[in-house]
C-alpha cells in the first residue's frame, strides 16, 4: 500500500455519552471527538454529510451489547452503518472509512489505541481514486436518499419486520431484507443521482445512462418513478430527445 | 429542598418511591456509574445525613422496590451507598461549610436519634439555628447504643454527626428531657418551635412469671450497656425471646463476648421473623441456634439466678392484622431450656413518664402520642413529634424520613404557611419505561460491598480500590433509570436532558419513532401525530435518527448542530 497523502486523515469521531466516559481521553490530534447521547442518534444522513463535508473517515463509538444505556440503540447504530457502507460503496469512497466501534463502558479504557489503529486504516487507503467534485456530488445524492422517506422507514421498521412480524404477520429473513435493501439503496441512490445531476441543467436519458454507467432503460424506468413522485419533469425537447430537469423536492 | 419535594407532582423511579426518606437512588447510582463516588454522596446528603450508615444498616425498601427483579435482581443499591461513603470516609472526612443563619427563630429537638438529627440537618439547611438536646453522653441514639459495633461501628455514627454539626447544628448532651428541660423552660427560653424524637427507650416486658431474677436482662438494656462499656457478665448458656433485628444484634453480641451457646427462642416460624434474612443468616453463621413455634410460659429460678427457662410449644393460626399468622400455644406441650441467661427481645416501648402529661392522648389503646401523621403535630401548637415515639420502634431510614416530613412542618408553621399544603394529596407517581423486557439482557448481581477491610500496603490498597470501584461501577450499570431525569447534578456534558420535539405539520403518522423508542416515550394521539411523553423521553435522538420525515427534532442536540460541530471540527 503506498501512502498518498503525507498528512494524517482527518476523521471525525461520534462517540456515546457512557463509552469512555470515566477518565480524560488521550486522543490523536487528527481525530475530532462529538459526544453524543447515544451512538444509535447518528442519523445516516448525518454522517454522510460529515463525510461531504470533507472527513476522510468517520468512526462510531458504542457501547457493547448488554451495556446500551437505551436498550438497542448500538443495534440501530449496527443497521445504520450496514446501510450507509452499501451507500458509500455506490458513492466511490471505501467503505472502510466508516467503522462501528462498539466498547465496554467498563473495560475499555484506552480510546488512543482505538482512534490510532483507524487512523492509520483510513491513512493506507490514501486518497479516493474519484475527483473530489465527483465524490462530493455522489456523497450529496447519497445522503438525499438517506434523508428520504423510503429508505429511512425501512431501516427504522428493520428490526420489526425482520425480527418480529410485518402487518401480514410474516417474518421476513435476514437475507431476504438484506436483498431487499440492496435494491432499494441502489434504486434510491441512483435517483438522487439523477436528481443532483438534473439541477442545473435538463439533461436527455442518454446523457445520463452515460454519467450514471447504466443501461438507458435503467434511467428511464427511474424517471417514470420520479415523475410520479414530483422530483423530476418534462424541461423541453430538443429534437426528438426530451430532456428533464429536477424539481424542487419539498 | 424538602419543601419543594413535598409541592411538586411527584414522578418517581420506584426505589425512590419506596424510600420513606425518598432519597435520589437513580441519580447517585448514575453518578456511580460514571466513576464519580464523590458528587454520588454528595447527591445522597441532599435528602438526608446518613450515608454510610444507611449503606450498612438500612433495610433497604429500595431494592425490594427495584424494577430491575422483573429481570433478574435488584440493583444492589445498599452495598453501593456503603462503599461510595466508605470511600469518601476513608480519603479524610469532608468538612461541611457552615449554612448562614437566615431566620432568627431558635428551634429545639429532642433526641438525637435518627429523626431528630435528620430534621435538625434539614432545618439547619434552611438557615435555622437548631440546638439538640441529648440525654447521653454522646449523640446518635439507637444508632450509637443499640447497634452493635460489628454491624454498625461507632466511628462512622460519629463521622456522620460531625458533618450534620459542620453545618451548624448545635448538639447539648447530657440533658435530660422531663428533668432538665421541659417544653415550658425551652418556650421560656424563646424556643419557637420543639420538635420531640426521644424515640422508644424501653424494652418490652415478657409479662411471665420469673422476669426479675438476676440474669434476665432486656435486649436494649444489653446492649445499651455494652456501648457504654459497663462491665456485663454473659452466662454460659444464653436464651434470647425474639425475632427481630435487636434480637439477633443481642444473641450474636452474646456469642462474641463470649456465651457458649445461644439460642433465638421465636413464637413464630422463620417465615415470620421480622429480623432481615441477611442478618439470620450471619447468626447462624455464627453459631446460634433457633427454636420456632416457642414462646416462655414462665422463667425458672434458683438462689435468686436463672437456672431454665419453661416454654410452651405453638402452632400457627389465622393471619393477624399484621398479616402474619397468630401463634396459638398448645396445651401440655411444656419443656424447659437450661440457661443462665435470658435477654427478652421483643420490641421497644415509649417512656411515657417523661413525657409532658398534656401530650399524652386519652385512648388507652393506640400510640401514647397524639400526633398527625401527615404533619407531625401535637395538640400543642409549636410542638411537633415524629420518629418511633410517634410511630411505635421502626427504622432508621422511616425516622429519617420522619424528621424530613418535620422540618418541613416546622419550617412552615415559623413562616405561619398552611401546613397541610400539598402535603395531602402527595401523590408518588412511579413510572418504568421498559417497553419490552424481552430487548434486555440479563446481568446477574454478584456485588456486595466488602465488610471487613483488608491489611493491605500502600500499592496494594491503590489497587485494591480501584477494583472496588470497577466492581460498583459494574454493578451501576444494571440500574435501569427507571425514572424520567434523576436531577444528578453532573455536569451537563454528561447527560444533556434532551428531549425529542415532533413538528406536527411534517410527521405523517408512520408509527416508526414509536417502534424505535427504547422507553415507550412516543405514542400517536388521537390526531394520528406522534406525541413525545416528556417525563419519558430520556434524550438519546433515536428516534430523530429514524424519523423518515425528519419531523423529530431534539431540542438541544439538534442535526443542526451536529453539522456545526463537524464542521468547526473539521476546520481545525
Amino acid at each position: 500500500m503506498k501512502m498518498e497523502s503525507s498528512n494524517p486523515p482527518k476523521i471525525v469521531c461520534f462517540m456515546c455519552n457512557w463509552a469512555f466516559c470515566e477518565e480524560e481521553m488521550r486522543v490523536p490530534y487528527n481525530v475530532n471527538v462529538i459526544r453524543v447521547m447515544c451512538v444509535g442518534r447518528m442519523d445516516p444522513a448525518l454522517v454522510l454529510e460529515t463525510f461531504a463535508n470533507g472527513a476522510e473517515g468517520v468512526l462510531l463509538v458504542g457501547c457493547k451489547p448488554p451495556d446500551c444505556h437505551f436498550v438497542d440503540g448500538n443495534l440501530h447504530a449496527e443497521r445504520a452503518v450496514k446501510m450507509l457502507k452499501k451507500l458509500l460503496a455506490l458513492a466511490g469512497l471505501e467503505p472502510e472509512r466508516l467503522k462501528l466501534l462498539l466498547v465496554s463502558p467498563l473495560e475499555d479504557k484506552d480510546f488512543s489505541r482505538h482512534a490510532k489503529g483507524f487512523s492509520e486504516e483510513v491513512w493506507k487507503l490514501g486518497n479516493s481514486p474519484l475527483s473530489k467534485e465527483e465524490i462530493v456530488a455522489n456523497l450529496i445524492a447519497a445522503k438525499e436518499a438517506a434523508s428520504a422517506f423510503r429508505l429511512r422507514v425501512l431501516l427504522g421498521r428493520e428490526e420489526e419486520l425482520t425480527e418480529f412480524m410485518n402487518a401480514y404477520g410474516e417474518k421476513i429473513p435476514e437475507e431476504e431484507f438484506d436483498a431487499l435493501l440492496d435494491d432499494i439503496v441502489r434504486a434510491e441512490f441512483i435517483r438522487y443521482k439523477i436528481h443532483y445531476l438534473t439541477r442545473t441543467k435538463p439533461r436527455s436519458v442518454k446523457e445520463l445512462a452515460q454519467i450514471l454507467g447504466i443501461k438507458p432503460s435503467a434511467v428511464l424506468r427511474h424517471i417514470t418513478n420520479m415523475r410520479r413522485k414530483g422530483m423530476i419533469a418534462l424541461d423541453h425537447v430538443e429534437g426528438y430527445t426530451p430532456l428533464y430537469k429536477a424539481l424542487e423536492v419539498r | 429542598m424538602t419543601e419543594k419535594l413535598l409541592q411538586e407532582v411527584r414522578k418517581f423511579p420506584p426505589c425512590r418511591a419506596a424510600c420513606p426518606a425518598h432519597v435520589n437512588v437513580q441519580a447517585y447510582v448514575a453518578l456511580i456509574q460514571r466513576g464519580k463516588f464523590k458528587e454520588a454522596v454528595e447527591v445522597i446528603r441532599r435528602d438526608m445525613p446518613f450515608p454510610a450508615i444507611c449503606g450498612r444498616v438500612c433495610f433497604s425498601p429500595c431494592e425490594d422496590a427495584c424494577a430491575r427483579v422483573n429481570l433478574d435482581q435488584a440493583v444492589a443499591i445498599r452495598a453501593l451507598k456503603r462503599l461510595v461513603a466508605d470511600i469518601e470516609r476513608e480519603q479524610g472526612r469532608v468538612v461541611a461549610e457552615p449554612v448562614p443563619k437566615k431566620y432568627g427563630e431558635k428551634i429545639a429537638i429532642i433526641g438525637a436519634g435518627p429523626a431528630g438529627l435528620t430534621a435538625a440537618y434539614e432545618l439547619a439547611k434552611l438557615g435555622y439555628p437548631v440546638t439538640v438536646f441529648e440525654r447521653m453522653d454522646e449523640p446518635g441514639g439507637m444508632m450509637r447504643y443499640c447497634i452493635p459495633d460489628f454491624r454498625l461501628e461507632k466511628f462512622v455514627v460519629a463521622n456522620e454527626i460531625a458533618y450534620i454539626k459542620d453545618i451548624g447544628v448545635e448538639i447539648k448532651t447530657g440533658v435530660e428531657f422531663g428533668k432538665d428541660i421541659t417544653i415550658k423552660s425551652l418556650k421560656e427560653d424563646g424556643y419557637k418551635a420543639i420538635f420531640l424524637s426521644i424515640g422508644t427507650q424501653l424494652g418490652m416486658k415478657l409479662n411471665v412469671p420469673g422476669e426479675d431474677l438476676e440474669g434476665v436482662i432486656n435486649a436494649v438494656d444489653f446492649l445499651r450497656a455494652i456501648a457504654l462499656e459497663k462491665k456485663i457478665t454473659v452466662g454460659e448458656r444464653v436464651a434470647v425471646i425474639g425475632g427481630g433485628n435487636t434480637a439477633i444484634d443481642a444473641a450474636r453480641m452474646a456469642k462474641k463476648l463470649g456465651a457458649k451457646e445461644v439460642m433465638i427462642l421465636y413464637r413464630r416460624s422463620r417465615e415470620e421473623m421480622p429480623a432481615l434474612p441477611h442478618e439470620v443468616e450471619l447468626a447462624e453463621k455464627d453459631g446460634i441456634k433457633f427454636y420456632f413455634l416457642v414462646a416462655p410460659k414462665q422463667i425458672i429460678g434458683e438462689n435468686g439466678r436463672v437456672k431454665a427457662v419453661e416454654c410452651l410449644r405453638m402452632r400457627l393460626g389465622e393471619p393477624d392484622e399484621s398479616g402474619r399468622r397468630r401463634p396459638i400455644p398448645i396445651a401440655f406441650s411444656e419443656h424447659q431450656y437450661e440457661v443462665d441467661m435470658v435477654i427478652p427481645a421483643l420490641g421497644q416501648i415509649v417512656e411515657t413518664s417523661i413525657l409532658p402529661p398534656e401530650l399524652i392522648s386519652k385512648e388507652k389503646r393506640g400510640p401514647p402520642l397524639q400526633v398527625d401523621p401527615l404533619t407531625l403535630e401535637t395538640n400543642v401548637p409549636g410542638v411537633f413529634a415524629g420518629g418511633d415515639v410517634a410511630t411505635g420502634p421502626a427504622s432508621i431510614i422511616e425516622a429519617v424520613g420522619a424528621g424530613k416530613r418535620a422540618a418541613v412542618s416546622i419550617h412552615r408553621y415559623l413562616r405561619g404557611e398552611d401546613l397541610r399544603k400539598g402535603v395531602e394529596e402527595e401523590k408518588i407517581e412511579e413510572t418504568t419505561w421498559v417497553k419490552d423486557w424481552r430487548l434486555l439482557e440479563k446481568k446477574e448481581r454478584r456485588y456486595d460491598a466488602p465488610i471487613e477491610k483488608p491489611h493491605l500496603s500502600f500499592e496494594e490498597a491503590k489497587e485494591y480500590l480501584e477494583k472496588l470501584k470497577r466492581q460498583a461501577r459494574f454493578e451501576a450499570f444494571r440500574c435501569l433509570g427507571c425514572g424520567p431525569c434523576a436531577e444528578c447534578l453532573a455536569s451537563m456534558d454528561l447527560c444533556e436532558g434532551d428531549k425529542a420535539v415532533v413538528d406536527e405539520g411534517k410527521c405523517v403518522g408512520c408509527n416508526v419513532c414509536a417502534v424505535v423508542c427504547p422507553v415507550g416515550a412516543i405514542k400517536k394521539n388521537e390526531k394520528g401525530v406522534a406525541q413525545v411523553n416528556e417525563d419519558l423521553c430520556k434524550g438519546c435522538g433515536l428516534c430523530a435518527a429514524r424519523c423518515p420525515e425528519r419531523a423529530i427534532t431534539m431540542k438541544k442536540l439538534s442535526d443542526e448542530q451536529i453539522i456545526t460541530m463537524v464542521l468547526t471540527a473539521l476546520e481545525r
